[in-house]
């Protein structure tokens, strides 16, 4: 076979997309079968050769099914699991990836323009990477000879998979944006501490009392981190048990009750920033009495709204 | 969607399943693939080269037909027939095809 005839041409492409053990067998079948064909037809040999290469069809198809092989990507067996992994992914993953890297900003003492900068890149390219890296994972279990096994690995559909609520858009907002909220609270405290942002007569203040990162501060970053945490947690799942609410109290107590103690007891603000800021002007004990009394407010509110939601 | 070709999409879903039948109704005698397209076609049973090729191997591989390449003539040809395990499962199918279609007369006599 020297000649190069469209038949030729044709078998090739799909021999060479066949397995390498049926290629020749299957060459030679094709051959003939095509040849048997034109054979039947009527027309001038060359026209009839063009017809029926075209009812063949596309030699990429062909050799699809004469390998068994999946023409998609993703078939319909695991389709149903990779978006539900993406969903995920891109839902809880990303954001704690991206709030974790913005948090090593704020640490490094970043200005405001270069924090957003690190959180739309970090979003383009890590979920980019998931979305690339999950599709690849998921061909590859799709083209590999233990499907059905893998797929009995992925776990079956149950009716407890059912959200037990519709989404409910506005709540979804609200989570992402409280995580949001907390996450700043806790980068701004971290950085403030690192960088010592405050400039007076030559020296580098803190804003915040420096001696309570020897006690009172920790069970207030715990508790935000907590917070930030399970505002995740409530976004992703959508459900609200009563023990996301008590978690959601606990991490709210660790973050408030300590607060309102360091403002009432006007260890809040670093002495010599204060100093500085102030003036000559002292601050009345009332600002900070009502200062914690206004977060225990809030803390409370939070918590009940949170009681309520639960069921 | 023309309703004509709403019944043919339709019809196609159909036929899809009975072309393996056919093929192990027929295949009692060897025949090679072009011989069977033909003698497929002219029983009433269309199907596109395509499909039933890519079919035979499948039905070979699974154990239902066994394969014999012809090089007695010019053209080497492979000629496909019924195994034992092949003969086994078209009675099987004959018996759901028959079933089937007593099912849907009953449900579409009134349509006739």
């Amino acid at each position: 076979m020297t000649a190069n005839t469209l038949t030729d041409r044709y078998v090739r492409e799909v021999a060479r997309r066949v397995p390498a053990g049926q290629r020749d067998d299957i060459a030679t079948e094709l051959r003939a079968t095509i040849a048997d064909t034109v054979e039947a037809r009527d027309a001038e040999p060359g026209a009839a050769e063009r017809e029926v290469l075209t009812e063949m069809g596309d030699p990429v198809r062909l050799a699809a099914r004469y390998a068994d092989r999946p023409l998609a990507l993703i078939g319909p067996d695991l389709y149903p699991a990779y978006t539900r992994l993406l969903v995920t992914l891109l839902t809880t993953a990303l954001p704690a990836v991206t709030a974790v890297a913005v948090g090593f900003d704020v640490l490094d003492g970043k200005d405001a323009g270069s924090l957003v900068g690190t959180a739309v890149g970090t979003v383009l390219t890590v979920g980019a990477q998931m979305i690339a890296w999950v599709t690849a994972g998921f061909a590859l279990v799709e083209r590999s000879r233990h499907r059905d096994r893998a797929l009995a690995a992925t776990r079956a559909w149950t009716p407890d998979d059912l959200p037990a609520a519709p989404r409910n858009d506005r709540r979804d907002i609200a989570a992402c944006a409280s995580a949001a909220w907390h996450a700043l609270l806790l980068g701004l405290i971290v950085w403030q501490h690192t960088a010592e942002p405050y400039r007076a007569d030559g020296r580098r203040l803190q804003v915040l009392d420096p001696d309570l990162w020897t006690g009172w501060i920790w069970p207030v970053l715990a508790g935000l981190a907590g917070l930030a945490a399970l505002d995740l947690a409530r976004f992703a799942t959508r459900e609200r048990p009563l023990a996301l609410a008590a978690w959601y109290a606990a991490a709210q107590a660790a973050f408030t009750l300590p607060l309102a103690w360091i403002l009432y007891r006007h260890m809040f603000f670093d002495p010599d920033f204060l100093a500085h800021v102030n003036g000559g002007w002292k601050t009345p004990d009332a600002f900070y009495t009502g200062a914690a009394l206004i977060v225990l407010a809030i803390g409370a509110t939070d918590t009940l709204k949170h009681f309520r939601e639960s069921r | 969607m023309t309703p004509d070709e709403l019944i043919h999409g339709q019809a196609q879903e159909l036929r899809r399943g009975t072309v393996v039948l056919a093929c192990l109704a027929l295949l009692e005698e060897p025949q090679y693939g072009y011989a069977l397209l033909e003698t497929l076609t002219g029983a009433g049973v269309a199907v596109d080269g395509n499909t039933l090729y890519p079919l035979l191997r499948r039905l070979e591989k699974q154990g239902l037909l066994t394969s014999e390449w012809n090089t007695d003539e010019s053209r080497p040809r492979k000629f496909y027939r019924v195994s034992p395990l092949g003969s086994r499962v078209r009675a099987g199918l004959v018996r759901e095809w028959r079933d089937l279609t007593a099912s849907l007369a009953r449900l579409t006599k009134d349509d006739a």
